[in-house]
């Protein structure tokens, strides 16, 4: 309930972050704090400072250019959703950030706190993976494969800074999400991204392991696009996570039934 | 519908000879003139006074309160669900800076502080007698404020901390080091009372502390003898709590100069709160003083002492400091008293033609780790008929200790579930014998001239039309609507289904009441009354009964509760009971100052008393007039301020009763359900404020629904640790999967008590339960689903659809 003690930072840079991260003991960076701080008042994590890096300007925006839509880092879901060029560039993109949690979560959570955090059960990550985005930080750059691996996993090093995410522009795609009924996050969801060299579906809130791409749906929808191409398909049951809300029999049947829906409204998100 | 089918088989006239009697005297002629008066406030929708105040921030809730040098309290709880107390060293908790005590249950006994005095078996005329199977009174568990030897539910408290900051109370208290000796468990209801089950309580070797039966047995077996059909069935209603918006709170505070302590402390009614917790402090009732004002939501959960007031305000007398204590959301979902949790049997015995002939019914009621209300098992008990004129039942009342947090009543005790049962058993009887679900109901209802009604069990029904409830219900949903809402439904992939119940309920609750009124020199009435609302507009609709009472404006009648300084009795606020003595014990005390107005007007003018008109709150004879307000300031100074008191006390029970009818879309790809259409219509007896009642109607379908479908306070048996302690996992009804209600009130006046008042806020919960299940089940009846478990979840929807289909694939397999 209540954090232990912790000092809180705000650099203006990229330079002076990392500065003030090496000098920590057991640093943390903040950005909307929706989930850190929870897990701080709640005696799982304990940082002696918090950076909060919201107000450094390189994590800041959001551009486009010939192939990618690029997002800051620190930029709250709220603008994400309401971007005009986001939404003319990749409507599903918009309308899925819009689902997230609600207008409060919405109004403090940011990309990149979503995505160095990579909930199973969260929405970014799907998206992250279908439109094959570019991860910057302030090292490298990474590919979504590189970048994901696992549960609460990503290939960020302890202090490496996470700047941008850039989507690569599909030429359409589909998000349909089945929500739990308690937390209102994933039981399942499917984002379907067609993009000129193939089709790519990512799977978050399903997998043992976190978001993962359906290969088999893929190549089934690469011969034609349409739900009923997935028909014959199930999804693998190995694979899938099971807990009070959802065994993994039921999360196999919503993730077809989501990737499906997916197909069938694209340019458009289906919440089921 | 063919209403007539066959003829309506005879009901018992009611008998003169019955004890139940509706006779309240003459009303007095003071009475019998407001009541005539009566009704320029009473019935209209007056908006809540009380609302700019709690949506502006300006409620007083306790956790507002703040006292100078207030220090703060931290409780260390047991991770295990059984278990034998250890060593407890606190010296590492100690050694922080600012932490002033580290209190445990040794220190407790030193003091010598008591249980906790529940008193958890209700003893009215009108209740159920409950008792061991050897017929002695149960045994309930000692509720010390910490528990002497063992712990016996996850969550329990073992020890306190103190410290200058809420923050440093907190690590404090995961610094505390208990061993334990853990010790095999049980949560499960239905394995407690089974052979081996580990034993909550030595005293009780089997868990089971109470087992009484009731009815007539020779009669019933007799009837099920001679029945043409039987059906029969088991359910569970399971385990919920009430996630009041805002958590327990306390701040206690030991006055050393007066010995005085003083309790600040949101329940459901602080005259209890206060003559149970000077018990368990040893105290003089008049040395604790304890308020209780602005309450977010009881639902029952804080109707009965929580171990944390008596503690805090020992621990105030401990370190000579106020003390505070605000529990965390994971502390209520772990530790505010819960609800429901009964599993329960029923057979029914039916004749050729659909009548009931004759009911068994095994009801077992867990408690927890101890008992501190048997309210749900006693209420439910005398109900387990519902509307319907079963002339010979039998029941076995069981209750049983687990190693869980205690259930307590929760929003309609015991209700909902017997409710749940005999609709249940209404759909699925209807389903074996053939016939109409409604015309099944139709014929077994209680008709309107059998009123007062007794119920196989003993409980008198004072009044009610259900067949009229149930017309105008199906009427209200478009009823015959419905195959074209399915053939539309199903086009879009849906499966519509609808769910229909019936209720009746009882509100009985303490039976004293005490109201004083007074007219103030400034222009004002004041009321102080010994109830406690958490949201239900009391401040509102009780000014309305006065209002109308001494012809004032309802702006000037002002509602104080809540301190025990000022407010000496009270019932608190309880199984509808509010509203049914309030009104009646305020009409009286209205009655008793008009009646002195006159005196004093009469006196005050010289003239006779009998000649004295008495309209809108003005006196006049002969040309003379005088208001009430001018009244209590022209005869202060000679007679003393106007003022009445009165303490009441109604034991007989009223029955609400109505009906619920709800349509469901399922999908028939994921076994999601959206609720797409609720009607009720809702007997309250007399409506004081509509807008009030239907705001109790909408908040306690909710409820009832959520149970029905999302909530549930799961717990892992192999380990006995809750597994539902969040938001994350205990799923809530929401504005946004609630449909638009439709609801209608119907007003059959109770004759057991002045106002002709039933209860308005359980109805809406008590048959949500059935009419829900009720509806899934009409929906997957294609698949041959004829029963589904709560919460009716998308996977559990899902699950019953699938499995029905692979036993019909398996059937049509064996049979090619
Ligand atoms: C009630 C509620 C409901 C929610 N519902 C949903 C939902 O439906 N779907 C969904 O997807 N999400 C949901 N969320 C999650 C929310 O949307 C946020 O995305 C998430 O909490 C993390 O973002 P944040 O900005 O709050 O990050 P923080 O909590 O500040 O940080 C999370 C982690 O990432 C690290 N971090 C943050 N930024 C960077 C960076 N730039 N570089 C490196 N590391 C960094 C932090 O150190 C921390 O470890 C919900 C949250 C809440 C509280």
């Amino acid at each position: 309930m209540y954090l232990y003690d912790t000092t809180y930072l705000r650099p203006g840079s990229i330079d002076e972050a990392k500065a003030l991260y090496d000098a920590g003991e057991s640093p943390a960076f903040l950005s909307g704090g929706h989930t850190l701080l929870p897990a701080m008042k709640g005696h799982l994590a304990r940082h002696d400072r918090l950076i909060d890096i919201r107000r450094i300007p390189e994590l800041q925006g959001i551009a486009e250019d010939e192939s990618y839509l690029t997002i800051g880092a620190a930029t709250r879901h709220c603008d994400v959703a309401a971007a005009p060029v986001v939404r003319n560039c990749i409507p599903a993109l918009a309308g899925m950030v819009g689902t997230i949690g609600d207008v409060q979560v919405r109004h403090v959570g940011t990309i990149g706190g979503s995505l160095a955090n990579n909930d199973p059960a969260a929405d970014y990550p799907s998206a992250a993976l279908a439109l094959d985005a570019i991860f910057r930080t302030d090292q490298r750059t990474l590919t979504a494969e590189e970048y994901f691996q696992g549960l609460y996993t990503t290939a960020l090093e302890p202090g490496e800074l996470l700047v941008s995410v850039s989507f690569r522009k599909p030429e359409h795609a589909g998000y349909a999400k089945f929500r739990n009924p308690a937390s209102r996050y994933a039981l399942a969801a499917a984002f379907v991204a067609v993009h000129a060299d193939g089709v790519r579906v990512a799977i978050t809130g399903a997998g043992n392991d976190g978001v993962y791409r359906w290969h088999e749906a893929e190549s089934a929808l690469g011969h034609k696009f349409e739900s009923e191409s997935l028909d014959p398909l199930r999804a693998d049951m190995e694979n899938m996570s099971s807990d009070m809300h959802a065994n993994a029999e039921y999360r196999a049947e919503l993730v077809k039934f989501c990737t499906q829906k997916a197909v069938t409204n694209q340019n458009c998100i289906t919440l089921l | 519908m063919n209403k007539n089918a066959l003829p309506r088989r005879a009901v018992p006239a009611p008998t003169a000879s019955r004890e139940v009697s509706y006779r309240h005297g003459e009303p007095s002629p003071e009475l019998k003139l407001v009541t005539d008066a009566l009704f320029r406030h009473i019935g209209k929708p007056v908006p809540r006074k009380e609302d700019e105040r709690l949506i502006t921030g300006k409620g007083r809730f306790t956790d507002d309160f703040n006292l100078p040098g207030q220090v703060y309290a931290a409780m260390v709880r047991s991770p295990h669900p059984h278990a034998v107390i250890g060593r407890t060293d606190a010296s590492a908790a100690l050694a922080l800076p600012g932490v002033l005590a580290v209190l445990t249950p040794e220190d407790m006994l030193a003091d010598d502080l008591q249980p906790i005095p529940h008193n958890p078996v209700p003893s009215t005329n009108y209740d159920v007698k409950l008792r061991a199977s050897d017929g002695s009174f149960p045994f309930v568990g000692p509720h010390y404020p910490l528990p002497l030897k063992k712990v016996r539910h996850v969550g329990e408290v073992v020890a306190l901390v103190v410290a200058e900051t809420p923050a440093l109370a907190e690590e404090a208290s995961e610094l505390v080091d208990v061993e334990y000796d853990v010790l095999p468990h049980v949560t499960a209801t239905a394995e407690a009372f089974q052979e081996g089950a580990p034993a909550v309580w030595d005293e009780v070797p089997d868990n089971v502390l109470v087992d009484s039966r009731f009815g007539d047995e020779e009669g019933t077996d007799a009837a099920f003898r001679r029945a043409a059909h039987v059906v029969k069935r088991r359910f569970h209603i399971d385990r919920v709590t009430a996630v009041t918006i805002e958590p327990r709170a306390a701040l206690g505070h030991f006055d050393a100069e007066t010995g005085r302590y003083t309790l600040y402390a949101g329940s459901g009614g602080a005259v209890r709160q206060k003559g149970e917790i000077s018990k368990v402090l040893g105290v003089d009732r008049e040395r604790l003083r304890v308020l209780s004002f602005d309450v977010g939501g009881n639902f029952g959960a804080r109707n009965r002492v929580y171990v944390e007031f008596p503690l805090i305000l020992w621990a105030s007398r401990r370190v000579g400091r106020p003390v505070k204590f605000t529990a965390t959301r994971s502390e209520s979902f772990l530790t505010e008293y819960q609800g429901r949790d009964l599993i329960t049997t029923v057979e029914l015995a039916f004749d050729e033609a659909g009548y009931i002939l004759a009911m068994r019914a095994d009801n077992i009621s867990n408690v927890g780790a101890r008992c501190v209300s048997l309210s749900p098992l006693s209420k439910g008990s005398g109900l387990i008929s519902g509307s319907y004129h079963i002339p010979c039942a039998t029941l076995r009342a069981r209750a049983i200790f687990t190693n869980t947090m205690c259930t307590q009543a929760y929003r309609s005790s015991g209700r909902p579930e017997v409710t749940f049962a005999i609709e249940r058993m209404m759909d699925l009887a209807a389903e074996e014998l053939g016939m109409d679900r409604v015309e099944l109901r139709r014929r077994n209802l209680v008709p309107p001239d059998a009123m007062p009604y007794t119920n196989p069990v003993g409980q008198h029904y004072d009044s009610g039309e259900y067949e009229k409830n149930m017309d105008r219900a199906i009427e209200l949903s478009d009823w015959d609507g419905f195959e074209a809402r399915k053939a539309e439904a199903r086009a879009r992939g849906k499966l519509l289904g609808r769910g229909f119940a019936n209720y009746v309920e009882s509100s009985i609750g303490t039976p004293r009441e005490r109201a004083e009124i007074t007219v103030t020199e400034d222009g004002r009435v004041e009321v102080i009354i010994g109830t406690q609302p958490s949201g239900q507009g009391h401040e509102t609709s009780f000014a309305q009964v006065v209002a109308d009472m001494l012809g004032v404006p309802v702006e000037r009648v002002q509602i104080i509760l809540g301190d025990t300084d000022i407010v000496k009795e009270g019932g608190g606020s309880h199984s509808g009971r509010s509203m049914r003595h309030a009104g009646t014990v305020m009409a009286i005390a209205s009655a008793e100052l008009l009646a002195d107005a006159k005196s004093r007007f009469a006196d005050l003018h010289g003239i006779n008393s009998s000649d004295i008109d008495f309209h809108d709150g003005v006196f006049s004879a002969a040309g003379v007039s005088t208001d009430i307000f001018a009244l209590a300031q022209a005869t202060a100074a000679d007679k003393g301020a106007l003022h009445a008191a009165h303490t009441n006390e109604m034991h007989t029970p009223v029955f609400p009763n109505g009906t619920a009818i709800c349509e469901i879309e399922v999908c028939m790809h994921t076994g999601a359900p959206v609720i797409t259409r609720y009607v009720t219509v809702d007997d309250v007896g007399r409506c004081i404020n509509p807008l009030i009642v239907h705001g109790q109607t909408h908040g306690g379908i909710a409820q009832g629904v959520g149970q029905a479908m999302w909530e549930l306070c799961a717990i892992d048996e192999e380990t006995g640790q809750p597994s539902a302690g969040s938001f994350m996992d205990y799923g809530m009804p929401r504005s946004d999967n609630m449909p638009s209600f439709t609801c209608e009130i119907a007003e059959v006046h109770s004759p057991t008590n002045p106002l002709g008042i039933k209860a308005g806020g359980e109805g809406g919960t008590t048959p949500a339960l059935a009419v829900i299940v009720s509806a899934i089940v009409d929906a997957l009846s294609e698949f041959g689903v004829r029963d589904i478990s709560m919460p009716v979840t998308p996977q559990r929807i899902w699950q019953a659809m699938r499995s029905a289909q692979r036993n019909q694939d398996n059937l049509d397999r064996s049979n090619r």
